[in-house]
């Protein structure tokens, strides 16, 4: 057993540090790699020649003429004491910029995918035990239309009539320009004010996929024999409901839930885009854009970090959940 | 089938699904003595599940169930069980009959102890839990199991044996005075089967169970039975204290199927299949159900739907012709093979 929490573990960190090896290796094979475009970019903008040179060489830990594996152990060993570089185009620390960054993104992520998992679990739930009925055939419906509307299509819809046509809701940013930076009401107020609409749109259409899933479950779960037998026993209503149907049929999702977390702190990319919510897809965005690429690393390994550490957990709390797996057997599984 | 001291009289019991269009269990009347351990034979489809679940009013939906279920109580009162309010039902299952399903594998929810099944049962009837748990565990030990293991393990952590006599300590935690089962050794190897068969007769004899045991594995139950009754097309067909049924049975249908129950004294070539199948719910045959596959079928047949024919002691059969039926149709081993199925049960019947 503990060889297997052990083992699962020392694969966490194999995985980020390949992670962060092939993040190394993707950018320097972006075309025309990053300092020749920031230097094309800077000579446009009329700087001087040696002046460009000195920004480069200056910009950071790395030395872009030193040999690749040279860069490599200066990347590498950077990263292991936290530094994850200085971003060219905001001329910050990496590590600032993410830590800025981050609490709004896993903020939006995080409601948003457990509203999606709670609405989801009571909408199928009810469909299940309602099976057949208008209210069933109506929820379907509407899940199914939801699911196939992407979210960043909601999302501009959504923007589009509560923030600029009613303007009940901001149409940009974290916190209102005005509010100060530090916790108290206003802030707080202005915060979910503007997270709103992303943590909305972000919701809707993933939380008709639970139902459907939850439903599926369910009605499955119903059909048991165990749900039968304790009817029989006299067990009530609201018991088998929860402790037989409910626990069952939630089971399956749960992994889902933590991996569903990771993947979509990826999908803020485009969500961000649109709310000017900066975050860290935003930021990200905009490190491609300016081919910031020590930005671009650092988001790209905090986003894939997130997931490496969903599915761990996953992978660690699923056996305490189910009696019947234990640690170990499930091993391999991902 | 005139019962002296019933403890369940079922009276024209019709369970129909698709608003009365078809029947899967068709006007059936049974008398269940007290103390006594009856035996439900069938082929599958032939309703024997739903005449179990009727006993209890516990039809799947959307079947539903008309007749009357009479329950004589110990103390003489007699209610029925179709008349109950949703509370009295609920009462009345398990604390007065219970019932063992087919799949013991799939009767225990997964996510839960074994333990945790008992201790619900007893709260949900208001139950003494630290009384009935140490019945529970009594319970379990006659049935050759370890109680605190078990009661600490989750299902799947016991084998499909343990679990099949562990479902069966569940149904008795409430001291029920009837257990109905249906099927209990289906999964079960032929040993497993038959150790729970050996046990089950501890049990009726230790706790005065009164035991209605449904199967389509008519040698199983003949080792158990006291008396009892085949099933055909949804209905009975024929009820008779066990030796009489297998030794003198009247009916042609009975009679065939003993002929095709593998036994190790008859020889393979004179096994016989019954040729045809048996009738679907919505076209069941007007007359007898019996009479497009019988051998001595006629043109009463065809048109009437035999009533019972008193054919020996306690012997009932739903057949025109089951003089006729004993003289031609020979039973292909010898009746004497009784003795060998369980002398220990002779004194009940």
């Amino acid at each position: 057993m503990v060889n297997y929490y052990v083992r699962r573990t020392a694969r966490v960190f194999v995985t980020i540090y390949l992670v962060a090896s092939l993040t190394f290796g993707l950018v320097r094979l972006l075309p025309g790699g990053p300092f020749t475009l920031l230097r094309a970019q800077l000579l446009r903008q009329g700087v001087p020649a040696d002046e460009v040179d000195a920004r480069i060489a200056n910009l950071q830990n790395i030395r872009p003429d030193a040999p690749l594996w040279r860069q490599y152990i200066d990347y590498m060993g950077a990263l292991f004491q936290g530094n994850l570089g200085e971003s060219i185009s905001l001329g910050e620390p990496v590590v600032s910029v993410l830590a800025s960054a981050a609490p709004w993104t896993i903020f939006v992520v995080l409601v948003s995918t457990i509203l999606v998992f709670v609405v989801g679990i009571f909408l199928g739930s009810l469909q299940a035990y309602w099976e057949g009925s208008r209210f069933d055939q109506l929820v379907t419906g509407v899940s199914i239309s939801l699911m196939s509307v992407p979210f960043y299509v909601v999302a501009v819809i959504a923007l589009y009539i509560f923030a600029y046509q009613f303007g009940w809701l901001p149409t940009a940013g974290t916190v209102a320009n005005g509010v100060e930076r530090e916790l108290g009401v206003p802030f707080v107020v202005s915060a979910l004010k503007h997270s709103v609409l992303p943590i909305l749109s972000y919701t809707l259409g993933a939380a008709g996929g639970q139902a459907l899933a939850m439903r599926g479950n369910s009605i499955q779960v119903l059909g048991n024999d165990y749900v039968q037998v304790a009817r029989l026993r006299g067990l009530s209503d609201r018991r088998i409901a929860t402790r037989y149907v409910a626990r069952n049929a939630i089971l399956p999702m749960y992994t889902g839930f933590l991996l569903l977390l990771g993947f979509r702190l990826g999908g803020t990319v485009i969500l961000e885009q649109i709310f000017s919510y900066t975050g860290l897809g935003y930021y990200m965005i905009s490190a491609l854009n300016a081919n910031d690429y020590p930005l671009m690393m650092g988001t790209f390994l905090v986003i894939t970090v997130a997931l490496v550490l969903g599915v761990y957990v996953a992978d660690l709390t699923y056996s305490k959940i189910d009696p019947r797996i234990s640690a170990g057997e499930s091993d391999e599984a991902y | 089938m005139d019962a002296t001291d019933p403890i369940i009289e079922m009276r024209n019991a019709r369970v129909t699904y698709d608003d009365g269009e078809t029947f899967v269990l068709d006007d059936v009347s049974m008398a269940v003595e007290r103390n006594e351990v009856v035996g439900v034979v069938g082929e599958s489809g032939s309703g024997k599940s739903m005449f179990a679940s009727a006993m209890l009013d516990a039809i799947p939906d959307p079947g539903r169930l008309s007749g009357e279920i009479l329950y004589h109580k110990d103390d003489g009162t007699t209610i029925d069980v179709l008349e109950l309010s949703p509370e009295e039902l609920r009462k009345f299952r398990w604390e007065e009959v219970a019932m063992v399903f087919q799949g013991a594998m799939s009767s225990f929810n997964p996510t839960m102890k074994v333990g945790g099944h008992f201790e619900e049962t007893l709260k949900a009837h208001d139950a003494d839990v630290i009384e009935g748990m140490a019945r529970a565990e009594e319970l379990l030990a006659d049935l050759y199991l370890d109680p605190e293991r078990v009661l600490d393990s989750y299902p799947h952590e016991l084998s499909g044996g343990m679990q099949q006599r562990a479902l069966i300590a569940l149904s008795l935690v409430l001291e029920p005075n009837v257990l109905v089962m249906d099927e209990p050794t289906a999964a079960l190897d032929l040993l497993m089967q038959r150790s729970i068969l050996m046990l089950l007769q501890e049990l009726q004899e230790k706790y005065d169970l009164t035991m209605v045991f449904i199967t389509h594995d008519l040698p199983l139950v003949a080792a158990l039975a006291d008396r009892m009754a085949v099933m055909y097309a949804f209905d009975l067909i024929e009820v008779a204290p066990r030796d009489q049924l297998i030794g003198d049975s009247g009916h042609p249908y009975t009679r065939a199927l003993l002929n095709s129950t593998p036994n190790l004294d008859a020889p393979l070539e004179e096994m016989r299949a019954i040729e045809g199948q048996s009738p679907a719910p919505i076209n069941v045959p007007s007359g007898c159900s019996y009479a497009p596959r019988c051998p001595l079928a006629t043109e009463e047949c065809r048109e009437v739907d035999p009533e019972f024919y008193e054919t020996g002691v306690g012997h009932s059969t739903a057949c025109h012709h089951w003089e006729r039926a004993r003289e031609t149709i020979d039973l292909n081993f010898e009746a004497v093979e009784d003795d060998a199925v369980g002398a220990d049960t002779e004194d009940h019947a």
